[in-house]
C-alpha cells in the first residue's frame, strides 16, 4: 500500500470496462455515493487522447470500499463496470493521468 | 460467334471442379476463398496455376526469412478472410510494407499480395483499390520480384473485381514485352474484361486466339459472354448462351445464372429475374447467399433498391451469412449506397443479437464506424443512429459514432454530432475534445488547436485545467505565445486555470531551470509534484544512461528541500512523506552525496519521520561493494587429492582400482569424488556396490545428494537387479532432496523401465511409474507410459496390452503405444479385440482421431485398400500433427511404401496441407538419395497443379544435384540475381544490399561480399555496411588470415563510429596473437579502449599478448607481462590466464611451458598470487596431464606448508563448488591460532555458525583457548579431552592422508 498520513491505509478498488464518454469527475460521483472517495484515477493515453477504460478508486475508509463491493452491478451511462478490489497498490503507474487532489 | 464456339474444343468443367483445383493448393480451404474473392466477384476460382517456377531465390537467410515470412502473411489474411471474409486496408499495407523492408519479396509473396487487392477490400474505394494493386505491384517488382503467368492473372483479376477499364491488347503486349506466356486463365480474364464494357467483338478475338491454340472453352468463358451479350444491349444473345452451352454439351451451372440474374439486376427487371430465379430452382441449382448478394449489389449500384428487400428474402442465411452480409452492407457505403446498405442492416440485425455479447446493445457498430470513415452526412449518419436507438439495437449510436470520428480525427464531422447530442440532450464533456487536440498537438498545428477550441467553447464545454496543459498548451511554442494567441482569437480563459496549466505545461516542456525557479510549487498540490517527479524520471531527456543526467531526480529532490524552509517543511510534512512514499514505488534510485546532501537539511530541521522515508530509497552506493568471501571452500590439497584419486581411475574406468584407491583416501573423499565412484559402479553394472558407496555417503553426510543423472542411473541399476525397493527409495531421496530431472534425465527413466519391459516384468514398471508420478519427480508423459505396454505387446499378449492401455489411460491420461497395439491386432486378425481397442478410443479420443489410428495402422501393415476406404470417410479433414507424425516414423524408418501410399490417398482429403505431404515424401528420397522417386514426386505436383513452398523446391533441386541430374527449374542464387538488378539498372533500397552481404560473409564469401558492396555503392551512394556486416567481415578476414584488412575493416568502423561486435574484436586479437603480432594487439586495445560500451573478457588482450610474444620465441617477454599482471593489481587475481595455458599445452611448447610453470612458482613463492597455479593445475586436469597435475601439487603443498590464514584464504577462493567447510574453517582457525588472531578467530567462529558448519573438536579446543586467552567466555562447551588427544583422532580419521598441514 502507498504510504499515507499517520499510516492510514488505503482502499482501493479497481474499475474497468469504463465508457470512453465517461469523464473522472462523474466517476467519482459515482463512487463518492459509497464513501468519501480519496482517490480516483482514470489514466488518459496521450497519443490518443482517449482514456485507456479502467480506472482506480481510492476510499479513506474500509467501509466504502466495502460498500462498493458489495453492490453489483455498478452502472454507469447504461454500461456496466467491473469492479474488483485493487490488488496491486497504486503508484504513479502512467505519466498522463488525471488525478484529483487529496 | 456461335460457331466459332461449337468449333471449339470443349472442356466440361464446372466451378465445382475447378473450386476443387483451387482446394489442392496448399492452404486449401481459406485460401480457396481468399483467392476467390468475396462478395461482388462472380465465382471464378482458378487462380491457381501451373506457376513457373520463379526466380526469386535469393541467399539461405533471406529465402528461409521469405519463406517465414510468407507463411506468417498468409495466415494473417488467412484468418483475416476466415473469420470476416475481408481484409482490411491497414493489415494488407502492413503486410505490404513487412514485405518490402525486409526485401526481395519473392513471388509467392507478390501473389499474395495482388490476390487481396481486390474484392477483398470492400471498405476501400475502387480507385484506391486499383491504386493499391499498382503500387504493390509496381513496388514488388522494383524490389525484385519477378513476375510470371500467375501474377498477371492476379492482376487481371483485380482488373476484373475493381471494375478497372483497361485495353485488354495493351495487356497482352505488356506480357509479351515481360516474354511471359498467357494461358487459358489469361484468355478468360481477358474476354470476361471485354464483356464487361460489352465488347463482343474483342472477346471473339481473344476466343480465337484461345481456338488457335486449343485451349478449351469453359464455363466461365460462357458466362462472360452472356453478361457480354447484355451489356451491349443484345438481350436475345445473352438468353441465347443457354442454349448454346447445351450445345456445345456444357451444362449451365450457378454461375450462368448468376450471370443473367446481374444482367437483368442492371436492367431492372424483376419479372425476368423471377424467372430465372424459378428457373434455377427447377434445374435443382443452389445458389448460395453470396450470389444472391451479388443480386443486390447489382440491382442497387443500377438504381433498382427497390426490388432489394424480395433478394433480401430469399436468402437462406447459410453458415457464414453473417460476415457476407455485413461485408455487401460495407461495399454498399462505399459506393455510395448506404440507404440501401442500411435496410440490408436491418435484415438481418436478428442474427446479429444471437452473437451479442456485451451487457447493452451495440449493433451496427461496423457500419456506423465505415459510414464516419467514407465521410457520410452527418444528417444521414444521424437518421441512422436514430433509428438503431428507437429500435433497441444500440443503447448509444451518437457516441460510438463520435468516438469513430474521434479516432479517425474528423474534427467537423465530430463537432456537428456532438452538437447534435446536445440538442438531443446528451452531456458534452471536456474529454472528448482531447483526442483533436492530441492530433493538432502532433501536428503543432495552432489554427486546428484554435479551431477545436473555439467549437469547445461555442458548444459550451468548459475546458479545464487539464484541457490546457496537456493538450492544448504544448501545441503552442511557449505559454506567452499561447496566450497572445488565445486572446488573439478571443477566447476567454480562466486566468487560475491557465496559470495551473502553464506551470504543469513547463514541467512536461522538460524545462529544469524554469522549474526550479518556480518557488511556489509546493503550493501546487502532491500529484503535480509527482507528475514532475515521474517526468524527471521517464523522460529521456532527464534520464538518459548518462549519470549527469539520471542525477536530475534526485537534484530536483534536493532543489526541492532545499528551497523550503523549516516552517514551511513541517507544515508540509504530511504531503511531503505521502510524496516520498509514491516516490519509492517509482523505483528512483538517488546517489550516496544527494541523499546525505538532503537526509542532512531534513535532519537540521528536525523532521525524523521524513528522515527515515528517504532512508528507504534506492541508494546508490558508487565504486562497487565488498563482495563476501565464497563459502564454498575447501583446502586445495585436499580437493586436489580427491580429484586426483577419482580422475586417474575414471579416465581409465578401472573401477576395481578406484575402489582400492577409495579405501586408501577415505578420510578425503569429498561427495563428488563419492558420486562418481557410485557412477562408475553403475556404469560397470555393479548394483551391490554402488549401494554400498551411496549408503556409505549417506552416513557421512547425510544431507548430500547425487545430481539427478547419477540418482537415475543408479535407480535404473538396482531396478535392472531386482532390488526394487532401493530403486524406489531412490526416488523417494530424490524427492526429499528436491533434485530436478531434465528431459535427458527422464529418458534415461524410460529407459529403466523399458528394461524390465524387455525382461516382462510389468510389476516392476508399475511400481516405478507410480513412484515416478506420485512423487512427481515427472509429469505422466506417454513416453515414460509406454514400457508398461511395451512389456504386454513383447509378450504377444494383446488383451494384456489393452487393458494396460485403459489403465494407464485412466491414471495418468495418456495413451501410448496405441499405434503399435493396433498394428499388432490388425496382423493378428484379432478383430474382437480391435473393435473393443476401436470403441475405447473413439470413447476417449473421438472418432476422428480413431480413424486416424486405424488409417495409419492400415497404412503401416500394407492393407492399403482398407486405409483408403478409412481416409475416405465423409466429413475427415486433415489432421497435420497427425499426418505429419505418421510421415516422420516412414521417414526415421525409411519406409517409402506407406508414406508415398498416404500422400496419394490424401489428396482430396479435406484441408489437407499438400505441399508438407511432398515435402516429406521428398525428405525420405533425399535419405534415401532416390532421384528417380524425386523427379516422379514433381511430377505428380504439377499434376495436382501445386505451387509449392520454396523448401520443397530447394530440397527438390538439392537431390537431383546430388545426382548430377539436371534441375528443371532455377534456383538462383541471390548475389547473380543482384548483379543482373545491377546490369539493368534496377535500383533497390540499403537493406537488402546489406542483408545479401551478410549473408554471403556468413558463407565467407567475402570476394562475393566485396563485390555487392561495390553494386551498393554503385546505386545508394551513401551506402555504407552496417554494424553487423562489417564485424562479419572482420570475422571473415580473419579466417583467411587477412589481418590487415580485418584492422582495416575495425578502424573504418570505429571511425563510423560503428560498434563492432564482441566475437568480431576477440577473433581479430586472436588471430593477430596466432600471427605474434603484439603491436596491433595493442593498437586494437587502445582503439577499443574508446568504445567502453562492449563487454569484452577483461583478460582477452593480456592472454593474446603473451601468446603472440610465445608466438615470436619471446617467452620472458610473455612471462613478464603476465607476472606483472598478477604483482601489480590484486584485483587481478579472479583472472584467469587458463586461455595461455590451453593453447600452450595444445602446442606442445615445452619450452613455453616450462618457463611458464617457473613463473607459477615464482608467483606462489614470492608475491603469494595462486591464481596462475590454479589455472594451471586445472589445466593439466582438463587436459589428461593427470602426472604433472600431481608434480604442481606437490610444489604447491610445499609452498603451503608455512601456513598463513591469508594464503589459504586467497587460495580456496580460487576454486569453487566444494561444499565441504570443515576443513576449510579447521585450517583457517589453527592459522588464527598461531598468529593469536582472537578477533579474526571469533569472526570466524560467528561465520561457521552462521552457516552452520560444524568444527571438529581439535578445532573447538584450539577457539576455547583463544577465547580464554582473550579473556572471554567460550561460548560453547570446550572438547574435555586434550589437544593431543583430537589431534590423534583425527590423524587416525586422515591416515594416510596426502595432506601435510594437519598437525
Amino acid at each position: 500500500m502507498a504510504a499515507t498520513a499517520a499510516g492510514k491505509k488505503v482502499f482501493e478498488v479497481f474499475v474497468s470496462k469504463v465508457l470512453w464518454t465517461v469523464a473522472t469527475r462523474d466517476i467519482k460521483a459515482y463512487f463518492g455515493q459509497f464513501g468519501q472517495v480519496k482517490k480516483c484515477l482514470l489514466p488518459f493515453d496521450k497519443e490518443t487522447g482517449f482514456h485507456r477504460g479502467f480506472c482506480w478508486i481510492g476510499f479513506t475508509t474500509e467501509e466504502g470500499l466495502q460498500n462498493a463491493l458489495q453492490k453489483d452491478p455498478h452502472i454507469i451511462e447504461g454500461a456496466k463496470l467491473q469492479v474488483q478490489k485493487n490488488r496491486k497498490p497504486f503508484s504513479g503507474r502512467k505519466s498522463n493521468k488525471e488525478a484529483e487532489d487529496i | 460467334m456461335a460457331a466459332l464456339l461449337r468449333s471449339a474444343r470443349l472442356l466440361k468443367c464446372s466451378p465445382a471442379l475447378l473450386l476443387q483445383v483451387t482446394g489442392n493448393t496448399r492452404h486449401a480451404p481459406a485460401a480457396g476463398r481468399l483467392y476467390s474473392g468475396a462478395v461482388g466477384t462472380p465465382h471464378v476460382g482458378l487462380c491457381v496455376q501451373q506457376r513457373g517456377l520463379v526466380k526469386d531465390e535469393p541467399s539461405v537467410a533471406v529465402r528461409s526469412k521469405q519463406a517465414q515470412q510468407f507463411d506468417w502473411a498468409l495466415a494473417k489474411l488467412d484468418s483475416s478472410v476466415r473469420r470476416t471474409g475481408r481484409v482490411t486496408k491497414t493489415l494488407l499495407l502492413h503486410i505490404f510494407h513487412d514485405i518490402c523492408r525486409t526485401g526481395y519479396p519473392s513471388g509467392n509473396q507478390a501473389l499474395l499480395m495482388l490476390r487481396s487487392c481486390g474484392s477483398l477490400l470492400p471498405e476501400v474505394p475502387l480507385v484506391e483499390r486499383i491504386e493499391l494493386s499498382q503500387r504493390i505491384w509496381d513496388k514488388l517488382q522494383e524490389l525484385g520480384a519477378t513476375y510470371d503467368v500467375s501474377h498477371y492473372n492476379a492482376l487481371l483479376k483485380t482488373y476484373l473485381q475493381n471494375e478497372f477499364r483497361f485495353s485488354p491488347t495493351d495487356f497482352l503486349a505488356k506480357m509479351e514485352a515481360a516474354n511471359v506466356q498467357p494461358n487459358r486463365v489469361t484468355y478468360q480474364r481477358l474476354i470476361a474484361a471485354y464483356c464487361e464494357v460489352g465488347d463482343i467483338e474483342g472477346a471473339s478475338t481473344i476466343l480465337g486466339f484461345m481456338k488457335s491454340k486449343d485451349l478449351p472453352i469453359t464455363e466461365a468463358v460462357f458466362n462472360s459472354l452472356a453478361t457480354g451479350h447484355a451489356r451491349a444491349r443484345d438481350m436475345d444473345s445473352a438468353e441465347g448462351i443457354l442454349s448454346v452451352m447445351k450445345g456445345a454439351g456444357i451444362e449451365p451451372g450457378p454461375d450462368t445464372y448468376l450471370s443473367l440474374l446481374n444482367v437483368y439486376a442492371e436492367k431492372g427487371d424483376f419479372a425476368k429475374m423471377k424467372q430465372t430465379l424459378e428457373m434455377v430452382e427447377n434445374a435443382d441449382i443452389h445458389l448460395m447467399d453470396r450470389d444472391l448478394m451479388q443480386v443486390v449489389f447489382s440491382l442497387t449500384k443500377a438504381g433498382h433498391q427497390q426490388y432489394v428487400p424480395e433478394i433480401v428474402e430469399r436468402m437462406h442465411h447459410e453458415r457464414g451469412y453473417v460476415p457476407d452480409a455485413m461485408n455487401l452492407c460495407l461495399s454498399l457505403i462505399t459506393h455510395g449506397h448506404e440507404e440501401t446498405a442500411f435496410s440490408v442492416l436491418k435484415s438481418f440485425t436478428g442474427l446479429l443479437v444471437q452473437s451479442q455479447t456485451s451487457d447493452s446493445p451495440d449493433l451496427g457498430n461496423f457500419f456506423l464506424r465505415h459510414c464516419v470513415n467514407m465521410d457520410k452526412s452527418v444528417e444521414n449518419i444521424v437518421r441512422f443512429c436514430k433509428d438503431l436507438k428507437d429500435s433497441g439495437l444500440h443503447s448509444s449510436p451518437l457516441q460510438f459514432t463520435l468516438q469513430c470520428s474521434l479516432e479517425a480525427k474528423k474534427t467537423g464531422m465530430a463537432v456537428e454530432l456532438m452538437r447534435r447530442m446536445k440538442e438531443e440532450g446528451v452531456p458534452l464533456r471536456p474529454h472528448y475534445f482531447w483526442p483533436l487536440f492530441t492530433h493538432y498537438q502532433k501536428e503543432k498545428n495552432i489554427s486546428g488547436t484554435l479551431q477545436a477550441l473555439r467549437a469547445m467553447q461555442e458548444l459550451g464545454v468548459a475546458s479545464d485545467m487539464d484541457t490546457f496543459s496537456i493538450y492544448i498548451l504544448p501545441s503552442f511554442p511557449s505559454v506567452d505565445s499561447a496566450r497572445t494567441s488565445l486572446k488573439e482569437a478571443g477566447i476567454d480563459v480562466d486566468a487560475n486555470i491557465l496559470i495551473a496549466a502553464e506551470l504543469r505545461a513547463e514541467a512536461s516542456r522538460g524545462n529544469l531551470a524554469g522549474l526550479f525557479s518556480l518557488k511556489p510549487l509546493l503550493k501546487s498540490p502532491l500529484h503535480l509534484l509527482l507528475q514532475i517527479t515521474e517526468l524527471l524520471c521517464k523522460d529521456p531527456r532527464f534520464n538518459s544512461t548518462e549519470p549527469e543526467t539520471s542525477e536530475n531526480v534526485a537534484y530536483f529532490l534536493y532543489n526541492l528541500i532545499d528551497s523550503m524552509n523549516e516552517t514551511e517543511v513541517h507544515s508540509k510534512e504530511e504531503q511531503l512523506r505521502e510524496y516520498f512514499g509514491l516516490l519509492k514505488n517509482m523505483n528512483i534510485s538517488i546517489s550516496l552525496n544527494i541523499f546525505r546532501g538532503i537526509r542532512n537539511i531534513l535532519e537540521s530541521y528536525q523532521v525524523p519521520e521524513l528522515v527515515k522515508e528517504i532512508a528507504c530509497f534506492h541508494v546508490v552506493k558508487y565504486g562497487g561493494c565488498w563482495s563476501v568471501t565464497s563459502h564454498h571452500s575447501k583446502p586445495v590439497v585436499s580437493i586436489c587429492v580427491s580429484m586426483c584419486v577419482v580422475e586417474l581411475c575414471l579416465s581409465h574406468q578401472k573401477l576395481e582400482r578406484a575402489l582400492e584407491l577409495k579405501i586408501l583416501y577415505e578420510a578425503d573423499m569429498t561427495p563428488a569424488a563419492y558420486a562418481m565412484l557410485i557412477n562408475l559402479c553403475c556404469r560397470h553394472d555393479n548394483a551391490e556396490e554402488a549401494l554400498k558407496l551411496k549408503m556409505e555417503l549417506a552416513r557421512k553426510d547425510s544431507e548430500v545428494a547425487l545430481d539427478a543423472q547419477k540418482y537415475v542411473a543408479l535407480v535404473r541399476v538396482l531396478s535392472k537387479h531386482g532390488k526394487l525397493e532401493e530403486a524406489i527409495d531412490m526416488l523417494k531421496e530424490m524427492k526429499e532432496k528436491d533434485v530436478q530431472l531434465r528431459d535427458g534425465t527422464i529418458s534415461l527413466l524410460t529407459l529403466t523401465m523399458n528394461t524390465a519391459a524387455m525382461k516382462g516384468d510389468a510389476n516392476s514398471i508399475r511400481r516405478l511409474q507410480e513412484a515416478i508420478f506420485t512423487l512427481g519427480l515427472a509429469k505422466p508423459s506417454s513416453n515414460l507410459c509406454s514400457p508398461l505396454i511395451t512389456c504386454y505387446l513383447e509378450s504377444g499378449n494383446y488383451a494384456g496390452a489393452f487393458d494396460a492401455t485403459v489403465e494407464v489411460h485412466k491414471q495418468y491420461n495418456q495413451m501410448p503405444k496405441i499405434h503399435d497395439l493396433i498394428c499388432g491386432l490388425v496382423e493378428k486378425g484379432d478383430a474382437e479385440l480391435l473393435q473393443n481397442v476401436v470403441e475405447f478410443l473413439s470413447q476417449e479420443r473421438g472418432e476422428m482421431m480413431m480413424l486416424y489410428d486405424l488409417y495409419f495402422a492400415f497404412l503401416q501393415t500394407g492393407r492399403y485398400k482398407e486405409a483408403r476406404k478409412i481416409i475416405e470417410t465423409p466429413g475427415l479433414r486433415a489432421r497435420p500433427t497427425r499426418l505429419q507424425w505418421f510421415a516422420e516414423k516412414c521417414i526415421a524408418a525409411q519406409q517409402m511404401e506407406p508414406l508415398e501410399n498416404m500422400v496419394d490417398m490424401t489428396v482430396k482429403l479435406f484441408e489437407c496441407d499438400r505441399d508438407d505431404m511432398y515435402h516429406c515424401l521428398l525428405r525420405l528420397c533425399k535419405e534415401t538419395n532416390d532421384w528417380q522417386k524425386a523427379e516422379a514426386t514433381w511430377m505428380k505436383m504439377q499434376e495436382e497443379n501445386l505451387a509449392p513452398r520454396e523448401r520443397t523446391l530447394r530440397l527438390l533441386a538439392d537431390i537431383l544435384k546430388n545426382n548430377d541430374k539436371e534441375v528443371p527449374f532455377e534456383v538462383p542464387e541471390a548475389y547473380d540475381m543482384l548483379k543482373e538488378a545491377g546490369s539493368t539498372g534496377m535500383v533497390l533500397g540499403p537493406a537488402p544490399y546489406d542483408t545479401l552481404i551478410k549473408a554471403l560473409l556468413a558463407k565467407g564469401n567475402i570476394e562475393d561480399a566485396m563485390a555487392v558492396k561495390n553494386i551498393a555503392t554503385d546505386h545508394v551512394p551513401e551506402f555504407s555496411l552496417s554494424d553487423n556486416a562489417n564485424s562479419l567481415l572482420i570475422v571473415s578476414q580473419v579466417k583467411r588470415c587477412q589481418m590487415k584488412d580485418a584492422l582495416g575493416t575495425l578502424k573504418g568502423m570505429l571511425q563510423a563510429d560503428q560498434v563492432p561486435s564482441q566475437l568480431a574484436i576477440t577473433r581479430l586479437v586472436q588471430g593477430l596473437a596466432s600471427e605474434g603480432n603484439t603491436q596491433d594487439i595493442q593498437e586494437v586495445e587502445a582503439l577499443v579502449k574508446t568504445l567502453g560500451s562492449i563487454k569484452l573478457s577483461s583478460m582477452l588482450f593480456v592472454n593474446n599478448a603473451a601468446l603472440a610474444h610465445i608466438k615470436n620465441e619471446d617467452i620472458d617477454s610473455a612471462v613478464e607481462l603476465l607476472q606483472s599482471f598478477y604483482i601489480q593489481n590484486t584485483d587481478n587475481q579472479k583472472s584467469s590466464i587458463s586461455f595461455v595455458f590451453r593453447k600452450v599445452l595444445d602446442a606442445n611448447n615445452d619450452a613455453a611451458l616450462d618457463k611458464l610453470s617457473a613463473m607459477v612458482e615464482r608467483l606462489c613463492n614470492h608475491f603469494a598470487s595462486y591464481r596462475a597455479a590454479t589455472d594451471l593445475f586445472l589445466m593439466y586436469l582438463d587436459t589428461g596431464r593427470t602426472e604433472e597435475a600431481k608434480f604442481l601439487l606437490q610444489v604447491l603443498c610445499c609452498i603451503l606448508l608455512p601456513v598463513q590464514a591469508a594464503k589459504i584464504k586467497a587460495l580456496s577462493e580460487l576454486i569453487p563448488d566444494f561444499t565441504e567447510k570443515e576443513n576449510i574453517y579447521s585450517h583457517l582457525v589453527k592459522c588464527c591460532g598461531l598468529d593469536k588472531d582472537f578477533s579474526s578467530a571469533k569472526a570466524l567462529y560467528e561465520r561457521m555458525q552462521a552457516e552452520g558448519v560444524k568444527a571438529d573438536e581439535l578445532t573447538l579446543k584450539r577457539l576455547a583457548l583463544l577465547y580464554k586467552e582473550a579473556g572471554e567466555p567460550v561460548p560453547f562447551e570446550e572438547p574435555p579431552e586434550s589437544f593431543s588427544f583430537y589431534a590423534d583422532k583425527l590423524k587416525k580419521q586422515r591416515s594416510e592422508s596426502m595432506e601435510p598441514a594437519d598437525c
